[in-house]
């Protein structure tokens, strides 16, 4: 979420697994919108789809003089249509979100379980990042930032991808591949 | 005498609000600038707010109000609050933001 009164966009896409969404945030804390994901079984054409109405809440930030660190929770509540089993399913689900960063360094972990139909599966990823200099507010900042990221339906390894990130104003955007040479793009737009 | 004294305190006002040309606030958890983007727009909102300055060097936001208008510290610090950060210190100073700008683009 962004700020107050403020749209979030944000996408993860990739081959195995894509992920849009969109939120308002309505108070300092809280954030309102929907998400549409697919996931694609390992190795299979198989995928699963699942559109959410989701809630974003800002559980605690820590201002510091050059750090800011986030505590995040969400929650979700929606269909997923599984192409294998061909059916759609009531489908939730749950995340908490940590991160720390300062001008140059940028850390997050974060977990999110979804269940349904009685079947549950848990993404999990770790991020660390570092930019390659300081910028003031209106020129763009690059990053690299290394994820680990394991989606549990898709496979039980964790995979690897580095990224370069790029943040300028409203704009932030990620590309990169992982170790198995698929293509990765992130974006976040908060206007 | 009370009219002598009225007028005396209203140009030493008007002459306070000249010579603070703006607001420098300093606040924490200023760290990139695609999260700080709201302090501007927040701030931008104010009507007696003219123009906006984040400063993410040094993490501080200078603030020009309008010609002969005065800036409410309260309002300012809502503003940031509602973008998410804290304020620290506020404080008026002497400069305006291009002013600002220079003066700390010659001490780089």
């Amino acid at each position: 979420m962004g700020f107050k009164n403020s749209w979030m966009i944000m996408g993860d896409l990739s081959k195995p697994y894509y992920d849009l969404s969109a939120n308002y945030a309505t108070t300092i804390n809280d954030a309102y919108g929907f998400s549409l994901s697919q996931t694609q079984y390992n190795r299979s054409r198989s995928t699963s789809r699942t559109a959410e109405v989701i809630y974003v809440r800002k559980v605690k930030r820590w201002n510091m003089p050059e750090a800011q660190a986030n505590m995040w929770f969400a929650g979700g509540v929606g269909a997923t249509k599984d192409s294998k089993l061909d059916e759609t399913r009531a489908t939730a689900s749950l995340g908490v979100q940590l991160d720390y960063e300062t001008t140059r360094f940028y850390s997050m972990v974060a977990t999110r379980t979804s269940f349904a139909g009685g079947m549950t599966s848990t993404n999990s990823t770790a991020r660390l990042g570092v930019s390659f200099y300081e910028v003031d507010y209106d020129q763009a900042q690059p990053w690299i930032v290394i994820e680990a990221r394991r989606i549990e339906v898709e496979s039980k390894q964790y995979e690897f991808t580095p990224l370069i990130r790029v943040i300028h104003n409203k704009y932030f955007i990620e590309a990169g591949a992982n170790l198995s040479g698929h293509l990765r793009f992130n974006f976040m737009l908060n206007y | 005498m009370k009219l002598i004294y009225a007028g005396l305190l209203g140009v030493v006002l008007a002459f306070l609000s000249v010579a603070s040309a703006s607001t420098k606030i300093t606040v924490n958890g200023m760290v990139c600038a695609f999260c700080a983007q709201g302090i501007e727009k927040s701030l931008s909102k104010i009507p007696e707010v003219k123009a906006v300055f984040v400063d993410l060097k040094n993490k501080v936001v200078v603030v020009e109000s309008r010609d002969g208008v005065a800036l409410n510290d309260k309002s300012l610090t809502q503003g940031i609050t509602d973008a998410g950060y804290d304020v620290i210190k506020i404080e008026s100073i002497p400069q305006t933001i291009s002013q600002f700008r220079s003066e700390r683009r010659s001490k780089k």
